[in-house]
């Protein structure tokens, strides 16, 4: 069974997502892709009630937002479904240790240790039942470690309504970017479990996400499943007003097979970055390997035109190499040569000011939204680069690089803060371009982007490459980047 | 929750705007009846009080952002150096003001200011405002200090500062322009709309203080007539003193607005500009969501 | 808390010596008074003229400084000029200060004590009951807020229309009177009533610190925006999700009990505003110190502006009328000792809580 809202949200007149035929699959499951800031998030939570409506206008099939709230459907879905949040860190309290939070409200008095031993993939309690004795800091448990606290929450709501709801009882599971701090391994059982539990009794799943990879798992592991999965794709229309459309998976499957043509340019080969395998920091020693069974270690080596790419398992520490290397991190030991200079823990970070950032090297953060000032312009983006100022005429040559269409004066004057989630990112990454420093460290590059925009900026890169950048890889999105990076530039952290 | 975009509503809705109206026309509607039932001398003494108290409020103001700015970028620089002395040094001497009750601060600087216009340090009257205004600022600065060093940490916790720095943008730039400028001065401008309701009611309880405890000693005259000085006279004390009249003979309530007109302005003028102030800056950061 | 308790150590022990060596640097001053600036003016100084104002006492004196000192009249006639003066002046002085000159003996520094002592109850029961009232009067904002909210948000009519308007006007009315009172500086508060109440007790002082001065409304307003920031925070999402009691009444099972709002301590237990609160107090513990400084201008505005006799900072203005700055100083270092006690209890709290929540 499909239902169907038309959602508008808007505040002080201005529409901030507006749809009209937003599908809810009964007993189903949903996969929602859309780039990041279309409004995925805002509709999930105003059809599950979680919106404040202090300051908005929120109609849900012309209804006021309090009617739909106190509707059936919205009790019923809120009393016995449940919705995991992006960014655990900030969705669990500080102030109360996660056994508490684990066991508070409608939680309560539910058994959640074979959950957990599951989802950590242990047999006894010891580690685990540590672990929830914590209170929630920044950077303990690791983000992995919170988004998992987090989908036991959801697992134990789904053990509730297997085993006392009726078939019929309404649903509404949203898991909105589930596994965005998940490496593969625990991502894939994550999904084993959750579509195990559907099995047993069909219940409404929506995943909202952007990680394009799960399409391939689902068709590897969980092939009896495909008929009862719908992909779906939010789109923007117009202004605040965005459109669900069907998304086509073979497309995403027939790219993968598609190669990736590197070392096209004309130019001598120098090294550009070499870091000794091993370093240290914070008190943990890591090492570089080129081989998956990390049996020879060897030096991360970038060469002008190459595109290295380091996998390593989530929360191992692959922003920090990349930080040790941008001169942001301190490191306990290591050592690098970093386009003809020498550089080890002793050196000082005013090397880098005066040296390396902007010219030698830069680097592209993942979270476009925090790296970009969004109260600046587009074009204050790009003003105070090292090098040659960019006149407007320059810049919107540069820009029209990765944005669709003419780029107008009027572009160059909005503020970042009005761009959609992909533009930001495609901005993130620009700027960093833009001063061609000899090497550009990527974190997690694709965050935030649709299908479409993913495909672009892989092409960039590509032409970045052709003339003689060096480019250093890091996500976790491991099946897009094996596909784009030749095999022995893949290197491997431990 | 429905939000309604004609004039009316959004002026209800825009607390700031609505309160700075309510202020100018509670304002003018107050001049208008004393220029009828208050008699004139009353009635310069009046609008000269308010006009030193908001004057001198203005520059304290002002200055405040001036030597904030100043003392911030100091701060940052000398924290970030391999000497910590002068950073240390700076942290400590902040935070001994801080220690000073700023009432405490400000009394001893006027009596000093005081004491210097009665032996001809100020050549005209007009030098006297900056100086009182400095002087205040001294000790509300560090309110302001304190805002925009919060403002340049949270940033600089984020990926924000570090995503520019190694795209080779420099520091000054980065904390001037796009932390400072950019995403922090309208918190420094609510900031700055709070420290003028400071101001003015230091500037009041002060002068007060002055005109009450240490006219003999303190040569008041020096000092520019304010709302506080005007209240701690005689006739004004006594037409606040017949509001407690009303509390026997509630229909004295009538001659309040007539017959003790000097000191009800003067009172009403300084409680109603602190809640207008405090419903402004509330309301500004309502609408920003600071 | 080691580093910080050393800073203000270190801060009590700079203010310390620098207002002991004024203190000191004004006691050899006002011994040095005696001695005249100026050595030709100091030989003449005892020059015996038993009445100063006796223009035949004066003349007899000049004409005995033309024959000590001959062919010097201009140089002499100034000179004679000025040491009148200076002895008019300190004529005047002596008499202005014949029932004012005080130093600062074992018996000042007692009674000093006293008022210093009746000084920090004062402080310590205001800073009780403000924050106490703070944190009330914030959440009862709060919940009538989230109260709102909802019934706008399931009212047909969503829009403020111009009646509802009109009906609010009343209760905003009352709104601003309140916040009139709590806005008025203590001295217009208290003028305003003293005909009718004696306004120079303890009690009326603690009063007066409470509801004037606008720190009760501003610690609350402030209160008021750290739980409306915490709401929007994620953990309250999940909270919601969780199925905790999120209605805002205050006379529904599911709701806010009314007890739990007045308790001192307060506890949500199984509602969404526990999550809110517990994190929102967290955050108002570390403005105690700015709370307690703006506490600390406000009683010394009530006991300065309303003169009230014995109390410590009156005294304090007292003494800088007569000029006893030996005694001023003294005050001030007690007050600047409060601050920092202040200072310092406030980070050890704030120490405490963080303490709590390590893992």
């Amino acid at each position: 069974m499909e239902r169907r809202y038309s959602i508008s949200v808007s505040s002080s007149g201005r529409k901030l997502v507006s749809v009209s035929q937003y599908p809810v699959y009964q007993n189903e499951i949903t996969f929602l892709f859309g780039e990041s800031g279309i409004g995925k998030s805002v509709l999930s939570k105003a059809l599950y009630g979680l919106l404040d409506p202090d300051g908005l206008d929120i109609i849900i099939n012309n209804k006021t937002y309090g009617h739909h709230c106190n509707d059936e459907w919205t009790k019923s879905i809120r009393a016995n479904s449940f919705f995991v949040f992006q960014e655990p860190s900030s969705h669990l309290n500080p102030l109360l240790t996660i056994r508490e939070q684990l066991n508070e409200g409608s939680l309560e008095g539910a058994d959640d240790s074979e959950i957990l031993r599951y989802l950590w993939q242990t047999s006894g309690d010891e580690s685990v039942r540590k672990l929830i004795d914590l209170y929630p800091k920044p950077y303990r448990p690791s983000g992995g470690e919170k988004q998992r606290i987090l989908l036991a929450m959801a697992f134990k709501r789904i053990n509730a309504l297997i085993n006392n709801a009726p078939v019929n009882e309404p649903s509404y599971f949203v898991f909105d970017e589930p596994t965005g701090s998940l490496d593969n391994r625990y991502r894939n059982l994550f999904l084993s479990l959750l579509f195990a539990k559907f099995a047993a009794r069909p219940f409404t799943i929506q995943i909202i996400t952007h990680d394009y990879s799960i399409i391939s798992e689902i068709y590897r592991s969980h092939q009896r499943l495909v008929n009862r999965v719908h992909f779906k794709e939010l789109t923007r229309v117009k202004g605040g007003t965005v459109a669900v459309n069907d998304f086509t998976p073979e497309d995403y499957l027939k790219w993968l097979e598609t190669p990736y043509n590197q070392n096209k340019g004309m130019f001598k080969k120098n090294v550009v970055l070499s870091l000794d395998p091993h370093f240290s920091i914070f008190g943990k020693k890591h090492t570089v390997y080129d081989d998956k069974q990390h049996t020879q270690v060897a030096p991360l080596v970038i060469k002008r035109g190459d595109i290295a790419y380091v996998k390593a398992p989530s929360g191992v520490g692959k922003t920090t190499l990349a930080k040790i290397i941008m001169g942001i991190y301190k490191a306990d030991s290591f050592s690098m040569n970093l386009s003809g200079i020498k550089l080890n823990e002793k050196s000082s970070q005013n090397i880098w000011a005066r040296k390396i950032w902007g010219t030698r090297a830069g680097m592209v953060f993942q979270h476009a939204d925090e790296s970009l000032n969004l109260q600046a312009t587009v074009k204050e983006t790009f003003d105070g680069l090292p090098g040659k100022k960019l006149n407007n005429v320059l810049l919107k040559n540069k820009l029209s690089e990765l944005f669709d269409g003419t780029v107008t004066d009027d572009f160059l004057r909005k503020k970042v803060a009005y761009l959609s989630g992909g533009q930001k990112q495609r901005l993130n990454i620009l700027r960093t371009l833009v001063p061609a420093p000899h090497l550009i460290i990527l974190d997690e590059p694709l965050n935030g982007l649709d299908f479409k925009s993913v495909r672009k900026v892989l092409d960039l890169l590509e032409e970045k490459c052709a003339t003689g950048s060096a480019l250093l890889m890091i996500s976790h999105n491991e099946e897009i980047f094996e596909h784009f990076v030749t095999e022995e530039c893949i290197y491997y952290l431990s | 929750m429905k939000t309604d975009t004609n004039f009316f509503s959004r002026l209800y809705n825009s607390k700031d705007q609505l309160w700075t109206l309510i202020w100018i026309t509670g304002i003018l509607s107050l001049g208008i009846w004393d220029m009828v039932f208050l008699n004139k001398p009353a009635f310069n003494k009046v609008i000269t009080g308010f006009f030193n108290t908001f004057t001198i409020a203005f520059i304290v103001a002002v200055f405040t952002l001036f030597l904030g700015w100043m003392i911030t970028i100091a701060l940052n620089f000398t924290e970030r150096m391999k000497n910590r002395v002068p950073f240390l040094m700076l942290m400590f001497f902040l935070n001994i003001i801080r220690s000073v009750p700023q009432i405490v601060g400000v009394l001893i600087a006027y009596v000093i200011i005081a004491q210097a216009a009665t032996r001809g340090t100020f050549k005209s009257g007009f030098t006297i405002f900056p100086a009182m205004g400095i002087a205040m600022s001294l000790f509300i600065v560090i309110e302001l200090v304190d805002l925009m060093r919060e403002r340049i940490d949270h940033f600089k916790k984020l990926d924000f500062y570090n995503a520019m720095r190694v795209c080779g943008i420099s520091e000054s730039r980065i904390i001037n322009f796009h932390i400072l400028w950019k995403n922090s001065r309208l918190h420094i401008f609510n900031k700055l709309i709070s420290i003028f309701g400071s101001a003015v009611f230091l500037q009041c309880s002060v002068d007060f203080i002055i005109s009450v405890g240490l006219s003999s000693d303190v040569n008041s005259v020096m000092l520019p007539s304010t709302l506080g000085s005007l209240l701690a006279k005689i006739d004004s004390k006594q037409d606040i003193l017949a509001i407690g009249s009303i509390f026997t003979n509630p229909s004295y309530i009538t001659n309040l607005f007539t017959l003790h007109l000097q000191g009800i302005t003067v009172a009403f003028l300084i409680v109603f500009s602190l809640y207008c102030v405090y419903a402004i800056s509330n309301g500004f950061a309502e609408r920003h969501r600071l | 808390m080691k580093n910080k308790l050393l800073e203000h150590l270190y801060g009590i022990v700079f203010v310390t010596s620098i207002l002991i060596a004024v203190l000191l640097l004004f006691n050899s001053n006002r011994k040095n008074e005696t001695s005249s600036r100026n050595v030709e003016l100091n030989a003449l100084l005892d020059m015996p003229i038993s009445n100063i104002n006796d223009a035949f006492q004066q003349a007899l004196a000049e004409d005995a400084m033309n024959i000590f000192y001959p062919g010097k009249k201009q140089h002499n006639d100034s000179l004679f000029s000025e040491l009148i003066q200076l002895k008019k002046a300190r004529y005047t002085t002596k008499l202005q200060r014949a029932h004012v000159a005080q130093s600062l003996s074992f018996e000042k520094l007692v009674s000093l004590s006293g008022m210093y002592l009746n000084f920090i109850f004062a402080y310590i029961i205001v800073m009780l009951l403000t924050y106490y009232g703070v944190q009330t009067l914030a959440l009862w904002r709060f919940i009538r807020h989230r109260n709102t909210i909802d019934q706008i948000s399931s009212s047909h009519n969503s829009g403020r229309s111009v009646k509802s308007i009109l009906a609010a006007i009343p209760v905003k009315l009352f709104k601003i009177i309140a916040y009139g009172v709590l806005f008025s500086p203590a001295y217009v508060l208290a003028y305003s009533i003293r005909t009718e109440f004696n306004t120079d007790s303890t009690f009326f002082m603690i009063l007066l610190g409470v509801l004037s001065n606008g720190l009760l409304i501003t610690y609350s307003n402030k209160f008021y925006t750290f739980l409306k920031i915490e709401y929007h925070r994620g953990y309250v999402e999940s909270a919601l999700v969780k199925n905790l009691a999120c209605s805002w009444k205050t006379d529904v099972p599911s709701g806010i009990p009314l007890g739990a709002l007045l308790h001192p301590r307060k506890r949500f237990k199984g509602h969404v505003l526990d999550h809110i609160y517990r994190n929102a107090h967290m955050q108002y513990i570390a403005t105690i110190k700015e709370q307690a400084s703006f506490l600390i201008t406000g009683l010394i505005i009530i006991e300065m502006a309303l003169n009230i006799h014995g109390h410590l900072t009156y005294e304090m203005l007292r003494q800088i009328l007569y000029k006893n700055y030996d005694i001023v100083i003294v005050i001030i270092l007690g007050i600047f000792y409060a601050v920092k006690a202040t200072d310092i209890v406030t980070d050890y709290l704030m120490h405490r809580e963080r303490l709590k929540y390590e893992n």
